[in-house]
């Protein structure tokens, strides 16, 4: 029986790495291949002995597909490629492909400087796993190999995000990767055509939210950010150096401008200036409206943002500093926010500890870091809520929906409602469960112009709309099957015909001689069968269309007559009904 | 434990058995348990729980509650598991909580039996506690082990797994101990739990159904992975007849576990097992080729087997090699690899039968070979010759330049030609066989092939990256010409043949052909650099010139691998024209002090960094000229530069070029207690005099104070050395009261507190000592020892993080960026 089977080795049930295994006609494909940063051992990866164990990592998966850039979703590639030692072929698209390795280095001189880690993945396995990258645009089919064939559909979130449709002959796999269906100030929103798959795995990070107005959170943002400068305060916003925070200097860039500010803007250095770079290379990937005025402005080129050097942080005034990274782990955000830290004019908005409240920091070397600073938490991500995941179902029109990268119970609430609304079923496995879908594989069949000539030829004309019954002979030739008509079948294949006939025994009471049995059938079947061609021919023997029946003596008892019954397939109905009927006897002759 | 972690835990546990708060992330009771592990190891558990009754309190609140998240209730349960893997911590726990916990009253029968992580901190639970004798009395009262069996056919991958290990663990337990080696292999006297888990494996291998076979297969092959006790032997004489009755079958059930359980066992057991070896055989010649091909390879790495098997599993291996060599060979040419065999039909039909299972097997064949190729024990005598034209033949298919005549040949041309997985598996594997040698006909085939490869519009990046490797590889290992050090005319023919080719490679519009490019040259450089007849052939192509280019492609990682390219070049004088041979050296440190200064990406300007520091070391000409402004110079660019390996690698410059002015390190072992040296107080004078004018000190001592760690360890340990070598320079007090020493040691305290805008200014030797003298290297050392987490990484941090996350959650949905 044909199936899809389906293993989350990573997001299945939560929001960590995402890694999902998917076997469809005998394919086997990697979606994303993420890495967990709360942890600093091996439980930061995928656990791929789960893989391993079933043969050769590159006999056995056909290809590894990379949805996006962010690291809980290819932050594993080159610990799988380069150590555990998968040499196939890895497809994500063109932005995914240049800004992947910077995010990867990043992460690795994070691991080694401050963790110190050793038996970490190094900078020549991040290079030598980018090698194996195979870059795809959008909307473009690729081959992976005769049978396995790819497409990428636009997915939003940040730049060069993904949607993969994964198809081998009819069936099919949509992965949406994390994904937006509002566009944004920089990105535009995810689409999908009608694919109809048999499975569509999507995302469920906000399952149970419908977000509220994203000009709401904009104005909130806006309003803190601009009263803190407005009372000699400094802004520190810890961002991710690529995705969100071009949203947010986009938004920054024009309200400075039409409020006319003077406070500076500052974008520290190094990993930002290369993500502004990127964002103008990959002008196609944003949305339309950044993509029309391009030609008069880049929307990139900042006119208030500076890059930020060290010096400035002990400067006098207000001013806001997009630092990396996010987390307030590392870094330059870090060092901005111990030095700001005391002051209560300041606003930060971080991660972690803070966020959770803490106003005393126990920083290295045993130093104490009083909090003083307002703190607030503004969320901007990018993810489909509740109605976008509705709205992408509908889309796609998938014939089951299965559930990742999500939390159990928002996951239980959005799997009612999808199997609700779109009488599918909806799967949630957890991390190693495997789901197992039956398909119903439809097989192309060419039809031979002959066989449909003859068909036309009986005056039927085809009607698109309704099935029609077609006789023919089915070959199966170099991997193609073809309908033709037996003649030529017979033809092609240099065969002789044969002629089957099915042949049943029918013992009848009858004392008198055969002939005169025979002649009892002839007049019974006559007036039974009005519509056919009943003969009795001169051997004796009778004939109902191609059935041809026989009287004979039982050779040990003189009192019963045999009849031998013979048909083609052609009149098998016929022929069973006549063997049916002869079987009841015949009348008594008056 | 920590009395601050012991003040917090009350609280922690009133917050997780609260069904009301949720817990921060998963990650936090995974580390929370890593550090309840690592309390329970280093102390009494009992003692633990004694201290703390939160603990067992929130355990039985758990058991009460009704509506607790599963992620909870799996914390719970391998918590219990970790506090009675200790024997009288588990006989505190016994009486209620365990059965309570493990038994069908507990989780196992409720609802949140339903979630797989419940029942995974079921298992994992059981399998922390199931430590001591004690532990197994309790698993075979509370009816732990069927439930364990059930759940070897978890719908959950790592339930599944986790339930047939912790069945090998139970069974270990239970028959290790005094009267191990005298157990025999019928039952009777084997304890109790280990008959049943035994008898339940006995009735898996005789089922009809594959994933029961399965489990047991895979349970046996743990087994004898992973425990060495003497009963393993009494198991697998008891169980081999049952095992061996699976090949009966056909096809043969569950066959990749079947070989994995054959060579798990074959491991372990000793060689002189004959039934074991007839078994091995038996499974070669029942399995399909494909199947059969990782048990060869398993067996022709065993280190005792005998003579036999090894010809039969070899057989294998070359089967569908034997197969390509037969259907391509033109005419009858010379002995092909299976004498006297003709091509095996089955291989012969797997190979014919469709594209992928075709691949499959070449693929398969080919990474097996190359896996055995280096081996010790590979067999002997290995067939280099064959398997060249074996691996020639297939890439010739796959590039379409052989053209086969016969039938099945011409059918495989159709199969591989094209085929990329192929391309790469067999030039893997023939660089692989550069380790032999050939008769010379097959060698100028190879070097022919390769460079069809090379050339070729149609061959893939991936395919060409590994094309350059064979070709390196085969170039390293090409015979010298005996009494002459120079290469033999064939690869000098070759070079010449190479060397426009690859200059063609290094403008591809591909960035990873190009960098495949410079890496190749920068270690065929690397090797051959002295060689005359590469020099020449080198400097006679445009390779040089192209490579100087590419130090200014757009793609940083070409750059990075041009600097070391074109680095390496210089170090062998192959940059120069022989006209003017110092302008164009001179403009190539000019070139790549630019790169350092000015590149936007790392990479290229760490590979600079390499670069000097490996020609300050072997004494480049250049750089010997006037070291002392180079590395005045190199120091001054790296001191800037953000990134910080960039700066780690300015201080390994520095110390090639302190040990230079004052003698090696003492020992380069990290764990030798030896001090260096002292250096003679003359010596010592003039090389402080030369430190302070490239001004290597204001370079080390602002790395001191770095923010990252690495450089600021690198900066200590140089320093600790200088130190060291300085102890005679004059006495602390002379040089500690000049009015210099004084103001920069203030400079230094602000430096350590974040400011570092301010210069340090010239320095004279002497305060240079005093400095050393005056600063706490030692103890900046043990500080920078520690991670720069590991404050956030505490226990005490860890507790408060969760507590501090109370009530916040809620508001702040988890922001996946």
């Amino acid at each position: 029986m044909p199936e899809i089977r389906v293993t989350p080795l990573g997001a299945g049930q939560d929001v960590g790495r995402s890694c999902i295994l998917v076997s469809i006609a005998g394919k086997n494909v990697m979606l994303d291949c993420g890495m967990h940063m709360g942890f600093s051992d091996d439980r930061r990866f995928p656990d791929f002995s789960y893989i391993t164990r079933s043969g050769r990592l590159t006999d056995f998966l056909d290809c590894v597909i990379i949805s996006h850039f962010h690291l809980d979703h290819c932050g594993a590639l080159p610990y799988f490629s380069e150590m555990v030692g998968y040499d196939g072929p890895i497809y994500m698209t063109q932005p995914t492909q240049a800004i992947c390795p910077i995010l990867l280095e990043d992460y690795r001189k994070i691991a080694v400087d401050k963790k110190g880690e050793a038996n970490f993945f190094t900078s020549q396995m991040i290079k030598d796993c980018m090698k194996k990258v195979v870059a795809v645009h959008l909307h473009q089919t690729v081959q992976v190999d005769d049978e396995l064939e790819i497409k990428a559909y636009y997915a939003g979130h940040v730049l060069g995000a993904a949607m993969f449709q994964i198809k081998v002959g009819s069936e099919s796999v949509v992965y949406t990767g994390d994904y937006n269906m509002t566009p944004d100030r920089h990105l535009g929103a995810a689409w999908i055509d009608k694919c109809r798959p048999n499975l569509l795995i999507t995302e469920s990070t906000y399952a149970t939210t419908i977000r509220d107005s994203k000009r709401c959170r904009e104005r909130d943002f806006l309003k803190k950010v601009h009263e803190t400068v407005e009372r000699g305060g400094k802004v520190l916003i810890p961002v991710f150096a690529l995705g969100r925070a071009q949203e947010l200097c986009i938004l920054l860039e024009t309200f400075w401008e039409r409020m006319d500010l003077k406070a500076p803007i500052y974008f520290s250095t190094g990993l930002t200036e290369k993500a502004n770079h990127y964002y103008k290379l990959f002008i196609p990937w944003t949305n339309q409206k950044i993509r029309k005025t391009f030609v008069q402005r880049n929307m990139f080129e900042f006119k208030h943002i500076k890059a930020f050097d060290r010096a400035f942080a002990d400067s006098p005034g207000p001013m806001v500093v997009f630092a990396t990274p996010g987390m307030l782990h590392a870094g330059q955000s870090l060092q901005i926010f111990r030095k700001w830290a005391g002051n209560e004019k300041n606003m930060g908005t971080v991660g972690h500890k803070i966020l959770s409240g803490q106003r005393k920091l126990e920083m290295e070397g045993r130093q104490v870091l009083e909090v003083k600073m307002q703190v607030e938490y503004m969320s901007f991500s990018a993810h489909a809520d509740a109605k976008g995941i509705m709205q992408l179902v509908g889309q796609a029109e998938p014939e089951n929906v299965l559930l990742v990268h999500g939390e159990a119970k928002k996951m239980e609430f959005l799997k009612q409602k999808i199997e609700q609304e779109f009488r599918v079923s909806c799967y949630m496995p957890a991390n190693g469960e495997t789901v197992t879908l039956p398909t119903s594989p439809s097989i192309p069949v060419g039809i031979s112009l002959g066989l449909l000539k003859r068909e036309m030829a009986q005056g039927l004309l085809p009607d698109a709309k309704k099935p029609r019954l077609l006789h023919g002979t089915l070959i199966m030739k170099d991997s193609n099957f073809r309908l033709v008509s037996s003649e030529q079948a017979l033809k092609e294949l240099g065969l002789a015909e044969h002629q089957l006939r099915f042949t049943c025994r029918v013992h009848l009471h009858d004392t008198r001689k055969e002939q005169e049995t025979a002649v009892r059938v002839y007049s019974h079947l006559k007036s039974v069968l009005k519509d056919h061609c009943v003969q009795h021919l001169p051997d004796g023997s009778v004939t109902v269309e191609s059935i041809l029946i026989q009287a004979a003596a039982h050779s040990e008892d003189p009192g019963t007559k045999v009849l031998l019954v013979s048909w083609t397939y052609q009149d098998e109905e016929l022929g069973s009904y006549l063997t049916s009927l002869l079987k009841k006897g015949l009348p008594q002759a008056s | 434990m920590d009395p601050e972690c012991s003040r917090l835990l009350p609280a922690l546990c009133a917050v997780l058995a609260d069904p009301r708060q949720p817990v921060a992330d998963d990650t936090c009771l995974e580390k929370l348990l890593d550090w309840f592990t690592a309390v329970t190891e280093a102390g009494s558990s009992l003692l633990l729980l004694q201290e703390n009754p939160c603990l067992v309190e929130l355990l039985f609140h758990v058991l009460k509650s009704q509506d607790l998240s599963s992620r909870i209730l799996s914390f719970s349960l391998r918590l219990a598991g970790i506090f009675a893997a200790q024997e009288n911590c588990f006989q505190y726990l016994q009486g209620e909580l365990l059965p309570m916990l493990f038994g069908e009253v507990g989780p196992l029968g409720g609802a949140a039996w339903t979630a797989p992580a419940v029942r995974s901190g079921w298992i994992q639970g059981l399998r922390t506690l199931a430590q001591h004798p004690s532990a197994l009395h309790f698993l075979a009262a509370c009816g732990a082990v069927d439930t364990i069996f059930s759940l070897q056919g978890d719908p959950s991958l790592f339930v599944a797994s986790a339930a047939g290990q912790l069945l090998v663990h139970i069974l270990d337990l239970a028959m290790r101990g005094p009267a191990e080696g005298r157990r025999s292999p019928q039952a009777c006297d084997w304890p109790a739990c280990a008959q049943k888990i035994v008898g339940h494996i006995e009735d898996s291998l005789c089922s009809t159904a594959i994933p029961q076979v399965t489990q047991a297969l895979s349970v046996l092959t743990t087994a004898f992975g992973h425990c060495h006790g003497l009963w393993t032997q009494g198991l697998w004489v008891r169980l081999s007849p049952l095992v061996a009755r699976l090949l009966e079958k056909d096809p043969v059930p569950a066959s990749h576990s079947l070989v994995d359980l054959l060579l798990s066992v074959a491991r372990s057991a000793p060689s002189s097992d004959r039934g074991l070896w007839e078994t091995l055989a038996q499974t070669l010649s029942h399995l399909s080729p494909t199947q059969a091909g990782p048990l060869a390879l398993g067996i022709l790495k065993l280190q005792d087997c005998p003579q036999a098997l090894r010809t039969q599993a070899f057989g294998i291996l070359l089967q569908p090699l034997a197969c390509v060599l037969e259907a391509a060979a033109q005419a009858p040419g010379p002995p092909g690899l299976l004498e006297g065999a003709a091509g095996d039909s089955m291989t012969v039909d797997t190979l014919l039968s469709s594209k992928s299972a075709c691949v499959g097997l070449l693929c398969c064949a080919l990474a097996h070979l190359g896996l055995l190729q280096p081996l010790p024990q590979r067999p002997s005598p290995w067939p280099q010759a064959p398997l060249l034209g074996a691996a020639v033949t297939i890439l010739r298919l796959c590039s379409g330049s052989a053209a086969p005549t016969s039938d099945v040949g011409g059918r495989l041309c159709a199969i591989l030609v094209g085929c990329g997985r192929v391309q790469r598996a067999a030039l893997d594997f023939l660089g692989a066989l550069s380790q032999g040698t050939g008769p010379q006909e097959l060698v100028t085939q190879v070097f022919s092939v390769l460079l069809e490869y090379l050339v070729s519009p149609e061959s893939s990046s991936m395919v060409l990256k590994k094309a350059f490797q064979a070709t390196l590889r085969w170039l390293l290992s090409s015979p010298k010409t005996p009494g002459c050090c120079d290469l033999d005319p064939h690869t000098q023919l070759f070079l010449t043949e190479l060397l426009p080719v690859l200059q063609k490679r290094l403008c591809s519009p591909c960035w990873e052909v190009r960098d495949s490019g410079l890496e190749f040259l920068t270690q065929m450089t690397r090797h051959w650099g002295g060689q005359a007849g590469f020099r020449q052939a080198l400097l006679a192509s445009e390779v040089p010139e192209l490579t100087k280019q590419l130090l200014r492609d757009p793609e940083s990682y070409v750059r990075a691998s041009a600097v070391t390219a074109t680095g390496q070049l210089s170090s062998w004088g192959l940059c120069a024209s022989p006209e003017c041979p110092g302008a164009q050296q001179e403009s190539l440190l000019v070139e790549l002090l630019h790169i350092l200064s000015t590149d936007s990406e790392g990479f290229p300007r760490r590979a600079v960094m390499q670069v000097f520091t490996e020609w300050l070391r072997d004494g480049h000409a250049d750089v010997a000229e006037d070291a002392e402004r180079f590395v005045a110079g190199v120091l001054q660019a790296a001191s800037r530069d953000l990134d910080w390996e960039v700066r780690a690698q300015g201080l390994e410059l520095a110390l090639v070029f302190l040990e230079q002015l004052l003698g090696q390190r003492g020992s380069h072992c990290p764990y030798a207690v030896a001090l260096p040296e002292t250096a003679p107080p003359g010596v010592l004078a003039q090389a402080l005099q030369v430190l302070c004018r490239v001004q290597l000190f204001e370079f080390a001592f602002r790395a001191l104070f770095d923010c990252d760690r690495p450089v600021a360890q690198k900066s200590c340990d140089l320093l600790l050395f200088l130190r060291a070598k300085a102890a005679p320079c004059g006495s602390p007090q002379e040089a500690g009261d000049s009015p210099n020493v004084a103001s920069v040691e203030a400079t230094l305290q602000r430096w350590q507190a974040g400011e570092q805008g301010q210069p340090l200014g010239y320095l004279e030797p002497g305060a240079v000592v005093a400095l050393l003298r005056s600063v706490d290297l030692e103890g900046l050392r043990d500080t920078l020892a520690e991670s720069s987490d590991h404050v956030e990484k505490s226990p005490q941090s860890l507790l408060q993080d969760m507590l501090a996350a109370v009530g916040v959650l809620g508001e702040n949905e988890a922001d996946c960026y």
